[in-house]
C-alpha cells in the first residue's frame, strides 16, 4: 500500500492502491498483487487486451458494499475509486465453470504433452480448482490432425482453446496476418492463409504465434515451450543489427530452444526466424574443432600450442623481413566489441601497423563516414522506439522486412496505422503497398533523386530556417547547389515522375516529426557516402534532428557492425574514432597500449587485396570473414589470397576463404561466448555464453589474448567484465559502461558515468558543433559509363529474410529448407523481349564473368533492372559484381553491375549450377 | 488500420454491371471502404450463388483487405455459402407455422424427388446439392407467409401450400 494523499486510487479486495494512466483492471491488479492472481487465458502481456475467454472475470462495485457486477478485467478500463473483488465465490464459480467447459473439448493428455508444466491452461485449471469435468462427453475436436508441413512451425489444433492469441500475435507483433479464426461457435478453428498449411501459407516463421499460444496447439519443431531445459541464458541475436534479445534454453550444454523475452526493450516477445530458430548450426558436424596448419601444402590437425608457435614464428619473420606494414588484419562485425577491440589492438600494438579493417567496409562505412562529416558521429541519431512518435517514415535503399525483420515489422505496423510512408527503392519491396509514396528510381541514382527531393522542400519554403541558423553551417553553399539543379536532367536520370518526388518531399517536410531509415541501397554505391550526407541534409533542413520521432537511422546489417567500427577496426581511426595520424591521439594510444603504434593510416580492405596482389602485403589475419565468397569480384580476391605468404583464418566452418589459409583456428559461435554487441541504435547489449565452446574450439577473444601473449604482449586473460573495463578507459562514449550496469536491456552510447545511456543524439547541439550541409552533383557510376552500352541491364542485389550473407550459418539450419536458391527477378516486359519464362535458366554476363540463375518473372523490378540475392555462393553471383567503390570509403558498389541476360537453352551435358543444399537428414532435430 | 496486399487475383469474371453495382455500394461507406465487405459479398453471392475463393480474393483486392480477413467474415456467417448451390436453390421454411403444416415432410419429399442426400448437412454447411448439381436445398427461417404453410422458395420464386414435391420440381426442369 502507498500513501494516498492526492493520488487517484482504486480498491482491490478492500485495500486502496495507486492507479496509473491507461490501467485496465487486470493491469492494475497484476501490478499490485502480481501477475497470475487473477487467472487469464486469452490475455498476453505482449498483446492488446481482447476479452474472449472471461476467465479473468472479477466483480466490481462503485462503493465497498454497493451492488456488484461481473466484468472481464483484462479489457475493462479502470476508473477512480472502483472496488474490485477478485476472489468472491461468485467469480470463483464462474471461472471454474468456464475452464470446465474449455476442458470438455481438450485432450487431457497433459502428461505426454510437449508443454507439460508450462501450459497456461493447465495452470489456470489448477488455480481455479478443477477436480472433475461435470459435463458429459459430447462432440469435440480431439481428432484434428497435426500440421507438420513446415521446417519450424507446427500445429496440433486438437489442443486449441480458441483464445485467438496466435491470430493477434501474427497481426499485432509480426503484422503478417497469416492466421485467422474460421467459422464460429463450435466450428470455429484456426486457419493459416486461406485454410492451408504453415508451409503453404505466407508465414515467415517468426514464431510469435507459437510463443503467444498458451497451449501446445501452435508450437515449433524445437519445442521451445517445453520445460525440459534446465538453464536459460539471456543473450543477443547474432544475425542482424536489430539486436534482438534471446532467451536460450539449455540442458547439459546443449541448446534446446530459444524464445524472445517478454518486455525486452528491443524486441518484446518478438524475433524473426533467424534469431529464434536458426541456431542448429552451432553444433553442426561441419564445425571446425581442431587448429589446422598447412604443412607442405596440406592441412594437418595440430594442438593450439603448435598453431600459436607457428603463427608467432611466421608473423615474427615477416615483420622483421618486410616490416609491420606487410601484415594486415580484417576483423568481424559478427564478433563482440571486446573481440573487435582486441583484434585492432593486436594489429596495432603487437604487430605495429594500422592495417586493420572490418566488414563494415563493404556495407556501412559510407554511413559512418558521411554522418561523421555532417553530424560528427557515424551512428543512428535516434532509437527504434521513436517509431511511436513519428508522423512520417522515409525508407531509402533498405528492405527492412527482409533485412531487419523485427524493425521492419514495427515499421509495417506503424504504416498500417496510417503513418505516412515514403519508400525510395528500385524494387517494389514488401513495405511498398503500405506506404503512401514509392519512388522507384533507377539503381545508382540516389543522389539525383535526393537532390530533387531537397529542391522541392526548399522551393516550397518548408525549410526550417531557425534550426539552420542556430545549429548548422554551409547552408548557403548547399542552397546555391539546389538553385543550380536542372530538374529535367534529374528526372531523366532517376526516372521517377517529378510530381511524385515533389509530393513525397512535401509530406516529409510537413510532418511534425519525420524519421529516416536507410540500408545498403544507399551505401553500396560509388556515391555512397555522398548520399548519406544528402540524407543528413534533408534531416537538417527540416529540423528533424535531436527530438523524438526523427533523425537519420542507418539499418546496420550485421549484428555488431556498429561496434566493430566503434572499437577501432578501421585503418584511419582507433578505438573510439580518434584519428591515428593525429599526434596527440597517437600519443594517447601509445601510452594506453604501452607500445609504439604507427601513425600512418593503414590499408582499407580493397587496398589490402591490391597490396597482396602487388606483393606488398605478405600476411593477413582474418577473423570470421569469408572474403572470397562475400567480397565483390571473387576472382581478384582469390588471386590476392594466393599471393599472400601467410594467411591466418579464425572461423567456425571451413569456408572458401579458409581453404587458402596457412593456419585455421577453430573459433566459437555467439552461443558459446560472452561480451557485448552494439545494435543499430547504439545499444550496447550483453552477449552471454549459453553453452561451453565445443571441445577443441575457443572464443575469438580468447584466441586473440593468447596469441598476443605468445607474441610477447601482456594482455590479461579474457573476461567480459575486464575487457569492457579496459575499453571504457579508452573509448570516450563507453566511459560509464560496466558489465553489470548494462543490465538486461543494455545501454545506448554515449554511456555516461553510472551507466547512463543516450536515446537521442545531437539534442541541442551536434557532436561536431554545427551540423554541416554538403552539396554534390550526381555522377554516373563508372561501371555503367564503361560497360553500360555493352551490358544494358542493371543487376542489383539484396538479401532475404531467411538467410544470412553467404549462408554459412543459416544454410546449416532449417532455413536452408525454406529457401533453397538465389533467383533472378526479371521484369515481364524484359522477359518477353528475351523469351524468358518463369523458372528458365538465365545467363547473366558482366564485364568480369558470368553466372547462371533461375528466372523469376515479376514486376517487382522495373524494366531494365534485374535483381538477385547472394545467399548461395555456389551460384557465384560475386563473379559478376563490379569492384567499383564508393569514392570516399572504398565500400564496394554491390548494388550496380552492368549485365546482359539471355536464356540458357538446356543443352544436354551443359553444366547448370545447382544448389548444394544440405539434405534434410543432416539437420540435427 | 489499412491493410493492403501484393497478391494477384485469379480469374473471376465480374460483369461490368455487377462491378458498377458493387462500386456504388462501396460509396455508402465513405470513412473506410473496408466496412463495405458485407454488401459486396452479398452482391457477389447473389450473382454467383456462392462465395468462391476467387471471390474472396477479388473482394479483398477491391477493399484493400487481406483475403484472410474476408474469409473470416464469409465463414462467420452461415448465410454466406462457400460452395456452389444447384441451378435451382430451394429454401424450405422450418419455422413453427410451416413446421406444423408439414414442412419437414416437404423437405423429405423434395429431397427424394430431386435425389438429394442431406445426411452431411450441419449448421455450418446447411446446403445439400443433388448429384447432377441441378438442385440444392436448405431449411430457411420464416419466409413471412405463415398462414399459407408449408412455404418454400425456389431461387427467387415463392411457393405456398406446397403439397406435391414432384409437381413443384416439374416447373424447374431445364
Ligand atoms: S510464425 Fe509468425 S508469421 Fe507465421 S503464423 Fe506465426 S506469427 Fe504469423
Ligand atoms: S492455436 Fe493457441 S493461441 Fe491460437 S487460438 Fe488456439 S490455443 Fe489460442
Ligand atoms: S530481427 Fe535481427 S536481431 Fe532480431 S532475431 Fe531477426 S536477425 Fe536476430
Ligand atoms: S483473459 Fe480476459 S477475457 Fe480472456
Ligand atoms: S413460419 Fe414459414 S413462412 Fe413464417
Amino acid at each position: 500500500m502507498v500513501s494516498l494523499t492526492a493520488k487517484t486510487v482504486a480498491y482491490i479486495d478492500g485495500s486502496a492502491y495507486e492507479m496509473e494512466p491507461g490501467d485496465t483492471i487486470l493491469k492494475f491488479v497484476d501490478r499490485h498483487v502480481g501477475r497470475g492472481h487473477v487467472p487469464t487465458l486469452c490475455d498476453a502481456p505482449q498483446l492488446e487486451p481482447y476479452g474472449a475467454c472471461r476467465v479473468c472475470s472479477v466483480e466490481i462495485a462503485l462503493t465497498a458494499d454497493g451492488p456488484r457486477r461481473v466484468v472481464a478485467s483484462c479489457h475493462t478500463p479502470l476508473t477512480e475509486n472502483l472496488h474490485i473483488f477478485t476472489e468472491s465465490k461468485n467469480v470463483r464459480d464462474l471461472r471454474r465453470n468456464i475452464v470446465e467447459l474449455v476442458l470438455t473439448d481438450h485432450p487431457l493428455d497433459c502428461l505426454t504433452c510437449e508443454v507439460n508444466g508450462n501450459c497456461e491452461l493447465q495452470t489456470v485449471a489448477a488455480k481455479v480448482g478443477i477436480r472433475k469435468v461435470r459435463y458429459p462427453e459430447g462432440k469435440n475436436h480431439l481428432d484434428r490432425t497435426k500440421d507438420l508441413s513446415h521446417p519450424y512451425m507446427t500445429s496440433d489444433l486438437s489442443k486449441c482453446i480458441n483464445c485467438s492469441r496466435c491470430v493477434r500475435a501474427c497481426d499485432e507483433v509480426q503484422g503478417q496476418m497469416v492466421l485467422s479464426m474460421h467459422g464460429r461457435g463450435f466450428n470455429a478453428r484456426i486457419i493459416k492463409g486461406l485454410d492451408t498449411s504453415f508451409a503453404e501459407s505466407d508465414c515467415v516463421s517468426c514464431g510469435a504465434c507459437a510463443q503467444a499460444c498458451p497451449t501446445s496447439a501452435i508450437s515449433d519443431v524445437h519445442q521451445s515451450k517445453a520445460i525440459e531445459a534446465t538453464d536459460s541464458t539471456r543473450t543477443v541475436c547474432t544475425y542482424c543489427g536489430v539486436g534482438c534479445n534471446l532467451e536460450v534454453k539449455t540442458k547439459g550444454n546443449e541448446v534446446l530452444g530459444i524464445t524472445a523475452p517478454v518486455g525486452a526493450e528491443v524486441n518484446n516477445a518478438h524475433t524473426c526466424l533467424k534469431g529464434r530458430y536458426a541456431f542448429k548450426f552451432y553444433n553442426h558436424p561441419d564445425r571446425l574443432r581442431k587448429p589446422l596448419v598447412r604443412y607442405n601444402g596440406h592441412f594437418e590437425e595440430v594442438s593450439w600450442d603448435e598453431a600459436y608457435d607457428y603463427i608467432a614464428k611466421r608473423l615474427g619473420e615477416i615483420k622483421t623481413q618486410h616490416g609491420p606494414d606487410a601484415i594486415a588484419g580484417i576483423s568481424s562485425a559478427r564478433c563482440t566489441n571486446e573481440e573487435n577491440y582486441l583484434m585492432q589492438k593486436f594489429i596495432r600494438a603487437v604487430i605495429g601497423t594500422n592495417n586493420i579493417d572490418c566488414c563494415a567496409r563493404v556495407c556501412h562505412s559510407p554511413t559512418a563516414f558521411g554522418m561523421q562529416k555532417s553530424f560528427g558521429t557515424g551512428a543512428a541519431t535516434n532509437s527504434v522506439v521513436d517509431l511511436q512518435y513519428t508522423d512520417c517514415i522515409l525508407i531509402i535503399g533498405a528492405n527492412p522486412t527482409e533485412g531487419h525483420p523485427v524493425t521492419g515489422a514495427k515499421i509495417k505496423q506503424r504504416l498500417m496505422k496510417g503513418v505516412t510512408g515514403i519508400v525510395i527503392d528500385p524494387r517494389r519491396i514488401e513495405l511498398v503497398p503500405y506506404a503512401k509514396h514509392h519512388l522507384q528510381l533507377r539503381p545508382g541514382t540516389n543522389v539525383a533523386l535526393l537532390n530533387m527531393f531537397a529542391y522541392y522542400i526548399w522551393e516550397a519554403g518548408l525549410v526550417d530556417r531557425e534550426f539552420i541558423e542556430k545549429r548548422c553551417e554551409n547552408w548557403a553553399d548547399f542552397e546555391n547547389g539546389l538553385r543550380s539543379l536542372d530538374l529535367d536532367e534529374l528526372e531523366r536520370i532517376h526516372g521517377v515522375d517529378r510530381e511524385q518526388v515533389k509530393a513525397a518531399a512535401l509530406d516529409y517536410a510537413r510532418a511534425e516529426a519525420a524519421m529516416e531509415f536507410h540500408g545498403l541501397g544507399v551505401t553500396e554505391h560509388s556515391q555512397g557516402a555522398k548520399t548519406v550526407m544528402l540524407i543528413a541534409n534533408l534531416a537538417m533542413m527540416t529540423g528533424n534532428i535531436g527530438r523524438p520521432g526523427c533523425g537519420v537511422n542507418p539499418l546496420r546489417g550485421q549484428n555488431n557492425v556498429q561496434g566493430a567500427a566503434d572499437m577501432g577496426c578501421q585503418p584511419h581511426q582507433g578505438a573510439g574514432y580518434m584519428p591515428v595520424d593525429d599526434p596527440q591521439w597517437h600519443e594517447t594510444y601509445e601510452k594506453f597500449y604501452g607500445m609504439p603504434v604507427s601513425d600512418e593510416i593503414g590499408y582499407k580492405i580493397p587496398q589490402m587485396f591490391e597490396a597482396a596482389r602487388e606483393g606488398k602485403l605478405k600476411a593477413l589475419w582474418l577473423m570470421g570473414e569469408d572474403v572470397v565468397q562475400t567480397d565483390p569480384n571473387s576472382e581478384a580476391v582469390k588471386e590476392a589470397m594466393n599471393a599472400l605468404d601467410f594467411l591466418v583464418v579464425q572461423e567456425i566452418f571451413m569456408t572458401e576463404t579458409a581453404q587458402y589459409a596457412d593456419v585455421v583456428l577453430p573459433a566459437a559461435s555467439f552461443l558459446e561466448k560472452s561480451g557485448t554487441f552494439t545494435n543499430a541504435e547504439r545499444r550496447v547489449q550483453r552477449v552471454q555464453a549459453a553453452v561451453e565452446p565445443l571441445p577443441g574450439t575457443k572464443p575469438d577473444g580468447q584466441i586473440l589474448v593468447e596469441i598476443m601473449n605468445r607474441m610477447g604482449y601482456p594482455q590479461p586473460d579474457y573476461t567480459p567484465e575486464g575487457m569492457l573495463a579496459e575499453i571504457a578507459q579508452i573509448v570516450p562514449f563507453f566511459k560509464g559502461a560496466t558489465w553489470d550496469g548494462l543490465g538486461d536491456n543494455g545501454k545506448q552510447w554515449p554511456i555516461q558515468e553510472g551507466n547512463v545511456g543516450t536515446a537521442i543524439m545531437h539534442v541541442g547541439q551536434f557532436k561536431r558543433g554545427l551540423g554541416k550541409f554538403h552539396f554534390f552533383p550526381f555522377r554516373e557510376s563508372e561501371e555503367l559509363v564503361a560497360h553500360g552500352k555493352e551490358f544494358p541491364f542493371i543487376l542489383t542485389t539484396g538479401r532475404l529474410l531467411e538467410h544470412y550473407n553467404c549462408g554459412t550459418m543459416t544454410r546449416r539450419t532449417g532455413n536452408g529448407r525454406i529457401v533453397t536458391k538465389d533467383v533472378l527477378a526479371v521484369n515481364p516486359a524484359d522477359a518477353a523481349r528475351k523469351g524468358i519464362e518463369d523458372g528458365d535458366h538465365v545467363r547473366i554476363v558482366s564485364a568480369r564473368g558470368e553466372v547462371i540463375l533461375e528466372a523469376q518473372v515479376t514486376d517487382e523490378v522495373k524494366p531494365g533492372v534485374v535483381f538477385t540475392t547472394f545467399h548461395f555462393p555456389e551460384h557465384l553471383v560475386n563473379n559478376v559484381t563490379s569492384d567499383v567503390h564508393c569514392d570516399d570509403t572504398l565500400c564496394p558498389e554491390y548494388k550496380i553491375t552492368a549485365v546482359d541476360i539471355e536464356k540458357v537453352l538446356d543443352e544436354p551435358g551443359r553444366q547448370v549450377h545447382s544448389s548444394r543444399i544440405v539434405p534434410a537428414e543432416v539437420f540435427a532435430k | 488500420m489499412i491493410l493492403k496486399a501484393n497478391f494477384s487475383v485469379m480469374a473471376l469474371e465480374i460483369p461490368s454491371t455487377l462491378e458498377q453495382e458493387i462500386d456504388e455500394r462501396i460509396t455508402h461507406y465513405p470513412v473506410s471502404k473496408r466496412s463495405a465487405v458485407l454488401p459486396v459479398l452479398h452482391a457477389l453471392q447473389h450473382h454467383f450463388g456462392y462465395i468462391s475463393e476467387e471471390a474472396v480474393e477479388w473482394t479483398a483486392k477491391k477493399l484493400d483487405l487481406l483475403p484472410i480477413k474476408v474469409l473470416e467474415v464469409v465463414t462467420f456467417y452461415p448465410g454466406f455459402r462457400q460452395y456452389a448451390p444447384g441451378k435451382y436453390h430451394i429454401r424450405v421454411c422450418r419455422t413453427l407455422s410451416c413446421a406444423m403444416a408439414g414442412s419437414f415432410d416437404l423437405m423429405d419429399s423434395l429431397c427424394q424427388a430431386a435425389k438429394i442426400d442431406r445426411s452431411g448437412v450441419n449448421h455450418h454447411h446447411p446446403i445439400a446439392v443433388s448429384e447432377d448439381g441441378k438442385y440444392s436445398i436448405e431449411f430457411a427461417e420464416c419466409l413471412a407467409s405463415c398462414g399459407t404453410g408449408p412455404v418454400c422458395m425456389v431461387n427467387d420464386d415463392f411457393h405456398e401450400k406446397v403439397e406435391d414435391a414432384a409437381a413443384l420440381l416439374g416447373q424447374y426442369r431445364d
